[in-house]
């Protein structure tokens, strides 16, 4: 952790509260303590979403489930049965930890719930859970529970400055924790698993694990939340903490505030909440929600990553509009209160940071420096690595695998060759252990891997590509090799991760675009860094599919080399190709698959020259 | 006996929460689009029939001459944007979602927040039902189970039997290569979800038939369309047909043989099971997405 | 092209906050007239749901509450000065409630206050004055139990014990009939207020189901429903095939329009039906189907009944009309809601001239001292061992030829209890 949250966070916090501990000594208008302590609430349930949909990309509608259960903990213990009030506060963010544990169970670990899915899943909780509090009316007494104001130190002054006060701590606690996740391992695994959880589980992310500890934070801290609502709003019921409001709020706060960064949800709240403030105080009422929509639909389109990105790119510049045009109503002082001026001004600032501007042109990419080849001859074939005995794999009633039986031994380079729909990529899978089989057995070093999930499998030493690149769009280059360094089987802290990554990426002969976005590289780039990121997990076996597709001579050419070398290094690798040239030039032995069996193992050109082979590939009538 | 007629008068309430889903599952099978102004239209639609069939005094049903083609060009038109700004499956949720907000608040300004319905004078069909021995049933739930049972069957014979419906389904599996064949994204979209409008008037109209109107009524919508959505299967017209009888059957046998308020905790725990058992749909083949 | 596109969205944007700023111009929407007194405004703040859920009678309160600042401007206002009336919309939301009232009383220092609508929004407020200190009198929050601030006062009251005084008056009303019903059907609605009637509240267990078995009544159905029901179908059957003399539905807002509804499409009308809070408006656009619904009332303007309060009272009404008419209101009636309205604004203006000031601990004190007197419902006092919930006026109204009208007890009704058409 970096030593300036350590004393920034404080500092901040602290200074926030002398708004309500010096309160009249500084002429503070007590109003505004309201209009902050509604902003801290909604930037808690906008964090604590945050910390789960918007850093890992599950988003979830059942923020309310959080709010709910928070509030009713607090409203039953301590309003029906005079517990005292902070002891409740962790009962709620226990109990709340425990449903979301309960549904992050279910939901994760079947892999077929991604995206939508779970968000349908988390709208129909808070459902659930209203419905059971009303069947069973013995919890709140069937009419609602009212909650008296606790005892607080008498230092404090008012009830509204305990509650600021209380939600001060909350909220500022609750980006912390968003800050300390962000910035540590925690934040990469999950920024890996919204950019491509199948791809980073492939590389030793235990996605699982991170998901259970994201949903869990965010249920915590949005059960303290409803905690400390149930006192501010005074009488609980069913309706007033199980509603629609608070997810759509807090989903709106959040994209528009910025999803993968722990500010976003701060200054979507303070902006949303000052917004919906000024216009029901001007008698706008009405048009609350119209501007809130209006501005979500465009905002998403426009800016789809959130203000903190844009606000982040043009810092000056949102700050001068806000400066301009803030300063120019309070010295004019023609209309309006201190916080309208503010809006505007806040509100000049967004308009202007998201204001399109053309790319500026990017100098042109050095050419790249051939690493030399080193001279060393192929190792001769070693000892078992992989080992697949009797694989069979159906999907339902298809049949993609059927009694196939491959061994990798060290140095070997195999090449996997057959016409489509042999089952390849199937076994490729099955190897990686993306898939299980449904008979046989599948060994890595000794170890069945049958059972593994593929982050295990990974850290077992198998690595695979992709036959259309994945890599992970939000991250460089470098960060994108550095995680799988950061998960791999001997994990590397994030600076130690990024200057090992440069080795890999040396390696491919990518070190020019090291710190570029994906997005900046070519298909064929795309693939060198696949495999950089494979490489990285420092595999005994590199699977690589169909890593020459789609690329042109010369440069099927520059990736034969790369291959090579990774082969002389000492992994043994797989590759799946179609180019039978390629696989002549690489492969040490040739297996042939066609419609799920294996027809040839061994040589290449022995293979190659096998009549049943050609006439897989050619038909009957074709030649070698 | 009463628990068979309610199970009878769920299924036939069924058709009217399943004619208000295939909109959008269809818009979300074929399109992948998650459109939450379908309820907006759904509620636009309702709000349009009493407004027509109280101030022109006609039957509320003929009101979808009017209503349903608008909803067409909504719905056309808000996909034709979609494909313009080349919104993804996730940021179609947050954009129709905002639009939701806005429509839900506009038609409170104009039609006020109050509860409003259309009178005896005006609704014939509001107190009328058929007798089957000791079986009843009402008027208004079997024109909107008969609505459903007739476009849905019409949609699913249109997208198995003709060449739009290839079309569509060949859209829906892979854009690029039914591109490559001729098929026009720019057409099939906006054709795709104008229908879907259309049939969200329609479903509006029947709702307005039975039930008071207030705007903040398009959210309550939200958990028992998309239960049949889900249950349904993404894209299966039919499958949501059943899946609404399901749902109205469902509700109707627990609300008389456990108790009202059990209904709903049923019904979602039954979604949640259905999620994670099979998320690909109760209705539909097996296989995953 | 990505940029143009972008821009004209941009220049939406900023449009449509452009919008929103020109709007912000105009400020806080207030109800008060041209005052007439002279001086500075007495300023009266409060929330009322005039959108979502609440607002059909959220704008009941706003429409009588404009009427009667109007009134008492014309009359020369409250200690010789102006009165203006600061009304927020709170959305029919709860938490809004809260804000609202903490910015009303502490940003804009508003000299009174007044309740919202709606039980619960009732309570956060009723918090919020608590804290300040502020007298509030409230119109329609009759779960005595739950109000326990001193200041606090009720303008429509169903007694100390709502849940003992609704089930008996019903009960000696249907029991004055020629041939009284024996088999009754109690089916709740699980709001807070229905709830407390039918059930009681803490320890207290008494309600419309004890009390109905208590009197030897054959209790036939027993159900509590969601508010958010839908589907009335399944309890319609059942209530057919319970085949009570007299279903009692201790429910709220459009309930029983649509209870009535949905066993009319099952060809059944039970024989009396008695509502507990329902919507004035929306059962008289039934017809016959609706005919004979009995409900509670605090007042209903029967000829005879205004004819007893006089000529003020038969003004305010029309009045009242004329003004719900122009605002579109569906039922524009001034009924039990208005006069509810009407009788909190008395009792706030009677606390403040009685104390002769606008220190609130005097008005309160005054208050409890000397109760307060009302146009609709007469003289109140206010014990706050009973939380000031008055010995109650309420009585049984009915449907009659399309109108309520109000029928129990005697010496209040303005025509006869009908019995089932046989």
């Amino acid at each position: 952790m970096r030593w300036r949250s350590v004393v920034a966070f404080p500092l901040a916090i602290a200074a926030l509260a002398t708004l309500s501990l010096y309160r009249e000594t500084m002429g503070f208008p007590l109003f505004y303590l309201g209009v902050l302590t509604s902003v801290l609430f909604w930037t808690t349930q906008a964090t604590s979403w945050n910390i789960l949909s918007g850093y890992s990309g599950y988003f979830s509608f059942g923020q309310a489930a959080y709010v709910g259960v928070g509030a009713y903990t607090t409203a039953v213990l301590y309003g029906r049965h005079g517990v005292n009030f902070y002891l409740t506060i962790p009962v709620a963010a226990v109990l709340c930890a425990l449903l979301a544990a309960a549904i992050g169970g279910l939901a994760f670990r079947l892999r077929s719930l991604r995206g939508e899915i779970f968000a349908l899943l988390t709208l129909a909780v808070p459902f659930i859970l209203a419905a059971l509090a009303r069947i069973n009316s013995t919890i709140d007494g069937g009419q609602g529970i009212i909650l008296a104001v606790p005892p607080f130190p008498a230092g404090l002054g008012l009830f509204q400055d305990f509650l600021y006060l209380i939600s001060l701590l909350l909220a500022g606690a609750a980006v912390w924790v968003a800050y300390a996740i962000q910035h540590s391992r925690f934040g990469w695994a999950l920024s890996a698993i919204r950019d491509a959880e199948d791809v980073a589980e492939g590389l030793g992310v235990a996605t699982f694990r991170y998901k259970m500890l994201a949903i869990v934070a965010s249920g915590a801290i949005g059960g303290v939340g409803g905690s400390i609502y149930a006192l501010q709003i005074g009488f609980v019921t069913v309706e007033s903490v199980f509603s629609l409001t608070v997810p759509l709020f807090v989903i709106v706060m959040s994209v528009l505030g910025g999803r993968s960064h722990w500010l976003g949800p701060v200054i979507g709240a303070g902006l949303v909440v000052l917004l919906q403030d000024r216009l029901s105080a001007s008698g706008l009422e009405s048009w609350r929600l119209i501007v809130l929509g209006a501005a979500l639909a465009v905002l998403v389109v426009i800016a789809p990553d959130g203000l903190y990105h844009r606000l982040r790119a043009q810092p000056w510049l949102a700050l001068a509009a806000f400066a301009v045009v803030t300063g120019a109503l309070w010295t004019s002082g023609v209309w309006g209160v201190p916080l309208d001026w503010i809006l505007l001004g806040a509100l000049a600032g967004a308009v202007a940071s998201i204001w399109p501007r053309r790319p500026r042109a990017s100098a042109p990419a050095p050419a790249p420096a051939v690493a030399e080849p080193t001279g060393t001859p192929p190792a001769a074939a070693g000892g078992v690595l992989v080992e697949a005995r009797n694989v069979a794999k159906y999907f339902g009633g298809v049949r993609a695998l059927a009694d196939v039986t491959l061994t990798v031994r060290e140095g070997e380079l195999v090449g996997l060759v057959g016409p489509n729909g042999s089952g390849k990529t199937t076994l490729v899978s099955l190897l990686a252990g993306t898939l299980r089989p449904t008979r046989g057995s599948i060994q890595v070093a000794g170890r069945d891997i049958s059972g593994l999930s593929p982050h295990r499998v990974a850290h077992a030493g198998v690595a695979r590509t992709y036959q259309i690149p994945r890599p992970f769009g939000s991250m460089t280059v470098r960060d994108n090799v550095a995680i799988a360094l950061m998960f791999g089987r001997q994990p590397l802290p994030l600076a130690q991760a990024r200057r090992a990554a440069e080795q890999h990426i040396a390696f491919v002969g990518l070190s020019h675009l090291a710190g570029a976005l994906p997005t900046a590289l070519n298909l064929h780039q795309r693939q060198l860094l696949e495999i950089a990121r494979a490489l990285a997990t420092s595999p005994r076996v590199l699977l690589l599919d169909e890593a020459l597709a789609g690329l042109n001579p010369a440069e099927i050419d520059s990736a034969v080399e790369v291959i090579r070398r990774i082969q002389r290094s000492g992994t043994a690798v797989v590759i799946v190709e179609h180019l039978l040239r390629v696989v002549n030039q690489l492969a040490t032995r040739v297996v042939v698959l066609d419609r799920g069996t294996c027809l040839a193992d061994g040589d290449p050109k022995t293979v190659m020259s096998q009549p049943e082979v050609i006439r897989a590939y050619l038909g009957k009538r074709a030649h070698a | 006996m009463t628990t068979l007629q309610a199970a009878l008068s769920g299924a036939l309430i069924g058709g009217l929460y399943a004619l208000m889903a295939a909109g959008l599952s269809v818009t979300w099978g074929v399109l992948r689009v998650i459109n939450l102004a379908h309820f907006a239209m759904i509620l636009l639609g309702a709000y349009l029939t009493f407004e027509i069939a109280s101030s022109w005094r006609i039957d509320p049903i003929l009101t979808v001459a009017v209503t349903a083609p608008a909803m067409f060009v909504a719905g056309a038109t808000l996909q034709w944007t979609f494909d313009r700004l080349r919104i993804a499956e996730f940021t179609s949720l947050l954009l129709s979602f905002g639009l939701l907000i806005v429509a839900v608040q506009v038609v409170s300004n104009i039609w006020s927040a109050d509860f409003q319905r259309m009178t005896g004078s005006v609704n014939p069909y509001a107190t009328r039902s058929v007798s089957l021995g000791r079986l009843v049933f009402p008027v208004t739930t079997l024109l909107a189970f008969a609505f459903a049972a007739v476009l849905i069957a019409g949609a699913h014979l249109v997208m198995r039997r003709t060449f739009v419906g290839r079309a569509m389904r060949a859209f829906a599996q892979d854009r690029t290569i039914a591109a490559a064949f001729g098929i026009d994204h720019g057409r099939i979209g906006p054709l795709v979800a104008g229908c879907a409008g259309a049939s969200a008037a329609i479903a509006g109209m029947l709702f307005a038939l039975s039930n008071a109107l207030t705007p903040a009524t398009a959210y309550e919508w939200f958990g028992i369309v998309f239960a049949v959505v889900i249950l349904g299967g993404i894209g299966h017209v039919v499958g949501t047909l059943a899946a609404g009888v399901l749902v109205g059957v469902l509700s109707g046998v627990v609300s008389v043989l456990v108790s009202p308020a059990a209904a709903p905790f049923v019904l979602f725990s039954t979604i949640v099971l259905a999620l994670l058992l099979r998320p690909q749909g109760l209705f539909t083949a097996g296989g995953t997405r | 092209m990505r940029f143009t596109r972008s821009r004209a969205l941009t220049a939406l944007a900023a449009a449509l906050l452009a919008v929103a700023a020109t709007g912000c111009e105009s400020k806080s929407s207030g109800g008060g007239a041209a005052p007439q007194a002279s001086g500075a405004p007495i300023v009266v703040g409060s929330t009322l749901s005039l959108s979502g859920a609440f607002a059909a009678t959220g704008m009941i309160h706003k429409i009588a509450g404009e009427e009667f600042v109007d009134r008492l401007n014309a009359a020369g206002g409250l200690l010789g000065r102006p009165v203006k009336w600061v009304v927020r919309d709170d959305e029919s939301d709860q938490a809004k409630v809260a804000t609202l009232y903490e910015q009303l009383i502490s940003q804009d220092k508003v000299d009174l206050i007044i309740g919202p609508y709606a039980t619960p929004n009732i309570l956060s407020a009723m918090a919020v004055a608590a804290r300040h200190g502020y007298v509030m009198p409230q119109h329609t929050a009759v779960i005595a139990p739950l109000l326990t601030y001193p200041c606090q006062f009720p303008a429509w009251s169903l007694g100390p014990t709502p849940n003992e005084f609704v089930p008996n008056q019903l009960f000696d009303a249907v029991a004055s009939l020629p041939s009284p019903p024996k088999r009754v059907a109690i089916v709740t609605n699980q709001n807070g207020s229905t709830d407390f009637v039918s059930y009681g509240s803490g320890n207290n267990k008494t309600g419309m189901v004890s009390i109905a078995r208590q009197r030897g009544l054959d209790l036939v159905l027993e159900v509590r429903y969601p508010p958010t029901t839908t589907d009335w179908a399944p309890l319609a059957a059942r209530i057919r095939d319970a085949k009570p003399d007299l279903l009692i539905n201790d429910g709220l807002g459009v309930d029983p329009v649509n209870l009535l509804q949905a066993m009319a499409q099952l060809n059944y009308k039970p024989p009396m039906m008695f509502s507990l809070f329902p919507s004035p408006g929306p059962p008289l656009g039934l017809g016959a189907t609706a005919e004979g619904l009995l409900s509670v009332t605090i007042f209903e303007p029967n000829k005879p009944t205004l004819d007893k309060l006089g000529a003020e009272a038969t003004e305010i009404v029309n009045e009242f009309k004329t003004r719900a008419t122009a605002a579109k209101l569906p039922y524009t009636v001034f009924e039990t809601q208005a006069a509810a309205s009407w009788n909190a604004w008395e009792i706030l203006v009677a606390g403040v001239k009685g104390a002769g000031s606008l220190d609130q601990k005097a008005i309160c004190d005054k208050l409890h001292a000397d109760g307060a007197d009302t146009t609709f419902s007469g003289h109140l006092t206010f014990d706050p061992a009973k939380n000031n919930f008055w010995e109650t006026t309420s009585a049984i109204k009915q449907i009659q030829n399309g109108d309520w009208v109000t029928v129990w007890p005697a010496d209040r009704a303005a025509a006869q209890l009908r019995p089932p058409a046989s």
